[in-house]
């Protein structure tokens, strides 16, 4: 055995642990340590909002006037200021409504024409879409909170189950979100993984206030 | 010697390509090719193929081309009945070969074995058809020459040897859903250098299938495959081969993120003969296989998988009496994994260590045994594991009877052992240092019958095999967890009939029953199809400077009923499901248009064959589709 261990010696010392690592990029270096509102809008630049919603327990609270983000469990009080939330890939809104554009960057934004109320869609009532406990599903059920929902924002990712692993589809899009108090922002989810790939790290381009 | 020999082979294969002139002349090259062809993987020495005990089925360079494959897993169910390759999860391909999986058939390029794999199968798709000579398939154990993984069987894909002075062919074939293969061989012999290069690329669209299923959308990508080998005859005993290799594959399963495949390997192996009584063959092999995540927002290219393989091998031959053969060896190697299924993307590594040897014994006139044995150790788990073989054969003028018993075993891997993953939030896949190696024993008998160009092959096997290494639901645990599970036997039955004729005809039939045995009142969990069988009928012929081949390939597999548990946390209930049986044939035609000038016109899945439902074991087919492809071997415009 000690003729193996010092094979083994020898072996490590070459390039016995690979080659050609520098044709990949490495995560860490890209990686983006902060959180919440880390850009602000600039003319047409978007800001950014980075949100770590891989916590299927967690709605991620974004109030614009603050430039806050607060992360509270599925099952507790919303706060008191809020305008948007995110769960993993789902959002709602504070009363607000949403309206998919056809743009697919907030450069090309410029020739989109407002459209009626008509096309904004509101929150609905569901207890069978935000997912809170996967580990049920080895068991053949999920565990779901009982909340409200925009399925209009939450087009901005498709997530199709109907094979596994699911078919992550991004529309791209920009949302237009319409407040309650009439306020105005744009919304695009720009990335929902981080930068080694891991999902539910979203990344939202905004404009606010949009006028 | 084993270069030596296999390049007679290869010679005779080349030989009787082209001597087409006349089909008599034809004729009795391919008997020529039948009884010299030259086995090496059931021994790891050379032997005439119709010589060996070891039963080896080949499929030549000729039946290669027939076949128009693009990769190993396409050939294999073309040729051979009892093998399907499906869908495991996330589309990944699954090899089933007899009852075995993937991980229990040890693949083989050149003897030397493949970094990496995706849920316990190689990557098939890195095992390309261009410039490859022969592939040998070796059925049943072979764990006493060729160590861990050689459980149900080796398949040896061997590269084809430069014979001409120099010789260049480019080829394409463009097919339904935009799939593009182009290739390129240019190869030379100058004094005591020879040198081969090939490059390959293959690509094809993904597209949504006609019906529903387990899979709704076939996941297309493309690949590039470059090899180098370079063969240097230093003396007259000495001769060095060296190779390189790179591979490329990118798999586009979703918008947002590309699965890239890498493998870099490269190798030099040594053969002095010190006299025509005894040669020593001496080798490195560096194999790595990489995979990586390409994020197609922010354009990086994250690698989550890494699998290096470095190797060394020194094997001693020598002949007594002219007829007896000893072969000695040693094996050592290193294996290095690192990867997103380890805890913090850890990783993990390993030596391996073994000796071996085998005699090939012909003390009696027509009647020779080859026996073998081999002890590996493994240091990760402190594992020491033996191996045995005995194969006879008995030849009468015209039939050759064979009787063989070989052992195989599959060490649990570094990903067994050490797994530690987050199956998406649904539950944890753990791995178990405490596993202990999965074992078979196997028992062919075999009779064979060759008369001139007609050869029939009957044969029988029974497999036991003990101590799977499978995941299981821990309920203590909440996760699945890598554990050995109980003994599953394996019994078959083979025939195989081949036969040319002197008009330029030919017929292969093959057949397969396979039954796993289930003790009385259990679950019937096998999906391995009891019944299937491979048919070529084929035709060649020559008018003046234009000759025609017509092959049609033929693969039948039966339904299977299989139990399927309903839960994947308990193992109390069941349901049965019914796959359903389906044939799929392919029509070739080759022209031979002028010299070195090839045409090829395929149509796949001849008779429009469409599952009403996709399981991930029917075939990937929305109905019929066609291909056309073009063959230039530039040195032929010259002669």
């Amino acid at each position: 055995m000690n003729i193996l261990a010092g094979v083994s010696a020898m072996l490590a010392l070459s390039a016995c642990n690979g080659i050609f690592e520098g044709i990949y990029d490495e995560p860490e270096a890209d990686a983006a340590s902060d959180f919440g509102f880390v850009n602000t809008p600039s003319g047409d630049e978007p800001g950014v909002i980075y949100i770590d919603a891989t916590d299927y327990t967690l709605w991620h609270y974004i109030d614009f006037e603050s430039m806050e983000v607060t992360a509270l469990p599925t099952d507790a009080e919303a706060p008191a200021q809020w305008d948007v939330a995110i769960h993993r890939y789902d959002a709602k809104t504070n009363g607000g409504a949403v309206c998919e554009t056809g743009a697919t960057s907030f450069y090309s934004l410029r020739n989109f024409v407002k459209p009626g109320a008509e096309a904004y869609v509101e929150d609905v009532w569901t207890t069978s879409t935000i997912v809170t406990d996967m580990s049920t599903m080895a068991d053949g059920y999920l565990g779901y909170a009982e909340s409200y929902y925009n399925a209009e924002l939450s087009r901005w990712l498709d997530v199709d189950k109907s094979q596994m692993p699911p078919i992550y589809t991004p529309s791209n899009k920009v949302y237009m979100l319409r407040m309650a108090d009439g306020r105005e922002a744009a919304l695009r989810l720009d990335n929902f993984m981080d930068a080694s790939g891991v999902k539910g790290f979203m990344t939202i381009q905004y404009i606010y206030p949009y006028k | 010697m084993i270069t030596v020999l296999a390049m007679a082979g290869a010679s005779a294969v080349a030989q009787t390509d082209s001597a087409t002139e006349a089909r008599l002349d034809s004729l009795e090259q391919a008997w020529a090719r039948e009884l010299n062809t030259v086995v090496v993987t059931g021994t790891r020495t050379p032997k005439l193929l119709k010589d060996s005990p070891i039963l080896t089925r080949v499929i030549s360079e000729t039946d290669i081309r027939r076949a128009d494959a693009t990769d190993i897993s396409d050939l294999l169910q073309t040729e051979l009945p009892g093998i399907e390759f499906s869908y495991s999860m996330n589309q990944q391909v699954s090899l089933n070969m007899q009852g075995f999986g993937g991980n229990s058939v040890l693949f083989l390029v050149d003897g030397e074995r493949l970094a990496g794999e995706t849920l316990d199968n190689v990557d098939y798709n890195r095992l390309n058809m261009t410039n490859v000579g022969r592939i040998e398939i070796v059925k049943g154990g072979a764990s006493s020459l060729y160590g861990s993984n050689a459980v149900g069987g080796v398949v040896n894909i061997i590269s084809r040897e430069a014979t001409e002075p120099w010789r260049v062919n480019v080829n394409a074939r463009y097919g339904a859903h935009n799939e593009q293969r182009y290739g390129m061989t240019a190869s030379f012999n100058a004094g005591p250098l020879s040198s081969s290069t090939t490059v390959q690329y293959h690509g094809e669209d993904s597209y949504d299938m006609k019906n529903e299923g387990d899979y709704s959308r076939y996941y297309g990508g493309h690949n590039w495959n470059f090899k180098e080998r370079l063969t240097w005859k230093a003396t007259d005993q000495l001769k060095l081969i060296g190779r390189l290799g790179y591979y490329f594959r990118q798999r586009n399963a979703q918008e947002t993120t590309r699965d890239r495949y890498r493998d870099f390997t490269a190798g030099l192996r040594g053969l002095y003969t010190f006299s025509p009584a005894d040669n020593l063959e001496v080798s490195y092999s560096f194999d790595q296989y990489d995979k990586s995540d390409y994020l197609t927002v922010t354009k990086a290219d994250v690698r989550k998988y890494s699998n290096v393989q470095n190797s060394g091998r020194a094997m001693y031959n020598h002949t007594f009496a002219g007829r007896h053969i000893l072969t000695v060896g040693a094996d050592v190697m290193r294996d290095y994994l690192t990867t997103y299924q380890f805890a913090d993307n850890g990783h993990r590594s390993q030596v391996t260590a073994d000796g071996f040897a085998q005699f090939d014994m012909n003390f009696i006139e027509n009647f020779n045994i080859i026996a073998g044995g081999r002890y590996d150790y493994f240091s990760e788990a402190n594992m020491k594991h033996a191996s045995g073989r005995v194969s006879t054969m008995y030849k009468f003028p015209r039939v050759a009877l064979r009787a063989s018993y070989s052992g195989g075993f599959r060490a649990p891997t570094l990903k067994e052992m050490y797994m530690d993953f987050d199956m998406a939030g649904i539950f944890m896949i753990y791995g178990n240092p405490d596993l202990r190696p999965e074992t078979s024993h196997n028992f062919q008998i075999s009779a064979e019958y060759t008369r001139s160009l007609f050869n029939f092959t009957l044969g029988g096997f029974y497999n036991l095999v003990d101590d799977r290494i499978t995941t299981a639901w821990s309920q203590a645990l909440k996760g699945q967890v890598y554990t050995n599970i109980g003994r599953v036997n394996i019994a078959g039955l083979e025939a195989n009939l081949s036969w040319r004729h002197r008009c330029g005809a030919g017929t292969r039939l093959s057949y397969m029953y396979t039954h796993e045995h289930v003790r009385h009142g259990e679950p019937y969990t096998a999906s391995t199809r009891p019944h299937t069988a491979t048919i070529r009928l084929d035709y060649g012929h020559k008018w003046g400077w234009y000759g025609l081949n017509m092959a049609l390939n033929g693969r039948v597999l039966s339904a299977v009923d299989v139990d399927e548990y309903t839960s994947i946390t308990s193992y109390e209930e069941t349901e049965r499901v019914h796959y359903p049986a389906y044939t799929m044939w392919k029509l070739l035609l080759t022209h031979s248009v002028w010299r070195g000038v090839t045409v090829n016109m395929t149509v796949d899945n001849l008779f429009n064959y469409v599952p009403k439902y996709y399981y991930s074991n029917s075939p990937t087919t929305n109905g019929t589709t066609f291909a056309i492809g073009l063959s230039l071997d530039i040195n032929e415009f010259f002669k």
